[in-house]
């Protein structure tokens, strides 16, 4: 009897746990309930430019190499984005030229000309886009721009006017 | 026999490897949370874009940011408030200002040009026009952001 005493106090106090694991179900209940993962995003960055006038593009090459000191104007690419019915993208004129909308990388392909031309003198580009425009299809265009740039190892610079009617015919 | 009835046979559950797992699953809960969702305004779907590039914890912890979410009408979704073109404009300036405030406030010097050194991120409806777009881009950059992020969804 006295050894079943003595065993009896080693053991110690008991905590309960049951309250403590109810506890911590309200919590993780809390927890589950505001729980919201974040959507897998993604983005392009960008310097935007303010709108600056661009004069047509001269098929002559400079005689100097092209630098920073060239004013903003000669250095800007004009892209002109026109829409069609439902806002879809219905041409894209990159100074001069047509591009035809498909295949996808044939914008690309074309800036590619410009942007990694060494005796040209383009680091940046104004978008005029028709203003019904959607802008899922405005994203293609930022896109191929994006790609353009990092090809030819220049910062994206961009800046965003609204195409006038008859602008760009 | 007395000694027999009054030892009863009690079957107790251990209940601490449960509460264990229990506080593993809060703990992971509570490191996962995430307040911010307000910048994830559901009602607003990207586009999908190819070649966007994923955000990096770096980028997001040092740039100060601002989220504008923008419906397939062009209005400015902020704050779980709707605003037309002419209100969301005197939000962005409104923004600014505070920017410009805390400039001051934390003893930054103004840069020359006006620029100011927070980031736009920009969440857009697949479906808005361009038209809605570029008016608020335009009052972006009249009150100095120069820093833009397009927002887009992977394919």
């Amino acid at each position: 009897m006295a050894e079943r005493k003595k065993v009896r106090r080693a053991q110690g106090p008991e905590v309960p746990v049951a309250p403590m694991l109810d506890m911590a179900f309200q919590l993780l209940t809390f927890f589950v309930l505001t729980y919201k993962p974040a959507p897998a995003e993604v983005q392009f960055g960008m310097n935007l430019l303010p709108s600056q006038p661009a004069i047509p593009i001269s098929t002559e090459a400079p005689s100097d190499k092209p630098d920073d000191k060239l004013p903003a104007s000669l250095r800007t690419l004009p892209t002109f984005l026109r829409a069609g019915d439902g806002g879809r993208l219905a041409q894209i004129k990159v100074g001069e030229t047509a591009i035809p909308t498909e295949p996808k990388d044939a914008l690309e392909k074309e800036l590619d000309k410009y942007l990694q031309d060494p005796n040209l003198p383009f680091d940046q580009t104004v978008l005029k886009v028709d203003p019904r425009l959607k802008y899922a299809e405005l994203v293609k265009v930022i896109n191929a721009f994006s790609n353009a740039f990092a090809r030819a190892k220049k910062d994206p610079k961009i800046s965003f006017d609204e195409l006038a009617p008859g602008e760009g015919d | 026999m007395a000694a027999a009835l009054r030892s009863e046979f009690r079957a107790e559950p251990n209940l601490t490897p449960l509460l264990d797992v229990v506080f593993q699953l809060i703990t992971f809960f509570m490191l996962v949370i995430n307040f911010s969702s307000e910048n994830y305004d559901q009602r607003v779907r990207l586009p999908v874009a190819e070649s966007a590039q994923p955000v990096t914890d770096e980028r997001r912890v040092s740039e100060d940011r601002l989220v504008l979410n923008v419906d397939k009408d062009g209005h400015l979704l902020i704050g779980g408030e709707v605003q037309p073109l002419h209100k969301a404009i005197q939000t962005i300036k409104h923004q600014a200002d505070l920017v410009k405030l805390n400039l001051k406030a934390g003893g930054v010097k103004a840069d020359p040009s006006g620029s100011l050194p927070t980031t736009i991120i920009l969440r857009v409806d697949r479906e808005a026009t361009f038209s809605s777009l570029i008016s608020l881009i335009k009052a972006c950059e009249t009150n100095g952001f120069r820093k833009f992020r397009f927002k887009a969804m992977n394919s």
